[in-house]
């Protein structure tokens, strides 16, 4: 079966002061192309992590990460990433923040805006396009982001909590037009979450993590029929059961 | 009604700045010529504003020689500034490097340097140029130096999802942008205390002409104090004027991106 992303025995430790920190401990994982996968897990289990090291932001202590048959040594622009934290460039309006990358990549400045209007205009940004960060509200800065990562027409997009710092309602909406984007541009998502209920809305697939050192305990595939709704009776089941996993690891901590 | 031109400003935006100056005058006035009665030690209003007549011919000739000394000061301190204080806030090992150096430095108040000043450039322009250079350098480099040490991580990771992955494109896309901000307000303090010095060094005998020098060499030592106080205005005015350019030229143009950070 081809995959379009896999970890093999990943292992990441980090040295500190008090010495050597397991970090993530023997993941396996695989993704298949144009699956939505969610990680969730308890906080500090090494979820943003494991993300970091697919970006090629950190390289793993030992293991493999494999993407398209390639290993992953840096980071790279195939890898799409969407921070936790605000992440745009303040100093760079919302058409120039997505223009960067394509402009790193050598691409003329006619094709730069084309494709950096055609993805605000998807995220739902047009007429936005000269505004400061600082002008936006937190939901259309990550949008915003979305753009930017989707504009260097990355082979997977990885998201890392990115709705953790919206308010409720904004954070909804967003959920259902990432769904609407990734149908529309059929990219492979890793998203990351603490939130079961997110994982149970938007994803395939969830992998449950555990406390440190993480590993991956369980894959549930969400097998609800598309559009879902929040409030379904399966849906209700699946959370149930993700609920007790994750509590059985929150346990661990206290 | 017809109103007077001057009884409307009364009415205008400023009306509280303009009583409160007037008024601070007023009491200047009657200082002088009541309380004081010497005009060595506190000439009044009317005779500052008599000696700015009097003075009328040389002022310009005076701030186009200190305004010079200012800006060869300041023109080198940012080129200085801006490059070690990157370089230091990029690299650490340039940091660890000069540091020392510039922490011994930088705590020598620049007026000290004046002798060696003297001695070294002689009763050139330079002289005095290199005071306020002394001056304005470390503010701009201790500034950009934070600029580029304090870019947040999630910036620098940002970049290099995007595709940066060689240091001078970071440099460029990220440090350099970031840190405009704290040259910026670097470049504020560094005007203020290089016009400080550009005084100081003109009255202490670096120059022979400038504002600083005609205070103290033809005013002071004659004891023309109301001319004297004309000066100080002149000075202190001409301080306020290039703090305001400067703040209305950075916020406005560069800065739209970082609303009210260098202004206080």
């Amino acid at each position: 079966m081809n995959h379009k992303l896999e970890l093999r025995n990943v292992i990441k430790t980090f040295n500190s002061e008090e010495g050597e920190i397991k970090a993530l401990e023997d993941i396996n994982l695989n993704v298949k192309p144009n699956e939505f996968l969610c990680i969730i897990g308890p906080s500090g289990c090494g979820k943003t992590t494991l993300l970091r090291l697919i970006a090629g932001l950190d390289l793993p202590s030992s293991g493999e990460i494999i993407l398209d048959g390639k290993e992953v040594k840096g980071p790279s622009p195939d890898r799409g990433m969407v921070f936790q934290e605000f992440s745009l460039f303040p100093w760079r309006t919302v058409i120039k923040n997505v223009t960067l990358g394509l402009k790193i990549r050598g691409i003329n400045e006619n094709e730069q805006y084309r494709i950096a209007n055609e993805y605000i205009e998807l995220v739902g940004l047009k007429g936005f396009e000269n505004c400061y960060p600082y002008e936006l509200s937190g939901g259309m800065k990550q949008r915003v982001a979305i753009a930017r990562a989707l504009a260097m027409d990355p082979s997977i997009l990885l998201m890392d909590e990115p709705f953790g710092s919206v308010d409720a309602q904004t954070r909804n909406v967003l959920q259902e037009e990432l769904l609407g984007i990734w149908k529309r541009t059929k990219k492979t998502v890793l998203f990351v979450t603490h939130s079961v209920d997110e994982a149970v809305y938007l994803a395939d697939r969830v992998a449950v993590m555990s406390t440190r050192p993480g590993r991956i305990v369980e894959c549930m595939d969400i097998d609800i029929a598309r559009p879902r709704k929040r409030t379904s009776v399966e849906a209700n089941e699946i959370r149930e059961m993700l609920l007790m996993r994750l509590g059985s690891e929150y346990q661990k901590i206290r | 009604m017809k109103r007077n031109n001057w009884l409307s400003l009364l009415e205008g935006k400023y009306r509280v700045e303009i009583i409160s100056l007037c008024v601070i005058i007023v009491i200047w006035g009657l200082l002088a010529d009541f309380v004081v009665k010497e005009l060595y030690k506190l000439p009044g209003p009317i005779s500052v504003f008599y000696a700015f007549y009097k003075v009328r011919e040389v002022i310009p000739l005076d701030i186009a020689v200190s305004l010079l000394h200012f800006s060869m000061g300041l023109a080198a301190g940012a080129v200085v500034g801006i490059t070690i204080g990157g370089l230091m806030g990029w690299f650490r090992v340039i940091d660890r490097a000069i540091d020392p150096l510039i922490e011994i430095v930088r705590a020598i108040p620049p007026i000290a340097w004046i002798p060696f000043a003297i001695m070294w450039l002689k009763l050139t322009h330079y002289s005095a140029g290199f005071i306020v250079f002394l001056g304005a350098v470390f503010p701009i480099l201790v500034n950009t130096y934070a600029g580029f040490r304090g870019v947040d991580k999630v910036y620098i990771d940002a970049a290099k999802v995007l595709g940066c992955d060689k240091g001078k494109d970071l440099i460029k896309y990220v440090a350099i942008p970031h840190s405009i901000p704290y040259t910026a307000a670097g470049t504020r303090i560094a005007i203020g205390i290089g016009w400080m010095c550009v005084v100081a060094a003109e009255m202490l005998g670096a120059s022979n002409a400038g504002l600083g020098y005609r205070l103290w060499s033809r005013f002071y030592l004659l004891h023309m104090m109301d001319r004297l106080v004309a000066y100080m205005i002149i000075i202190g005015l001409i301080a306020l004027i290039m703090d305001r350019i400067f703040r209305y030229f950075v916020e406005g143009k560069i800065l739209k991106w970082k609303k009210g950070t260098v202004a206080v």
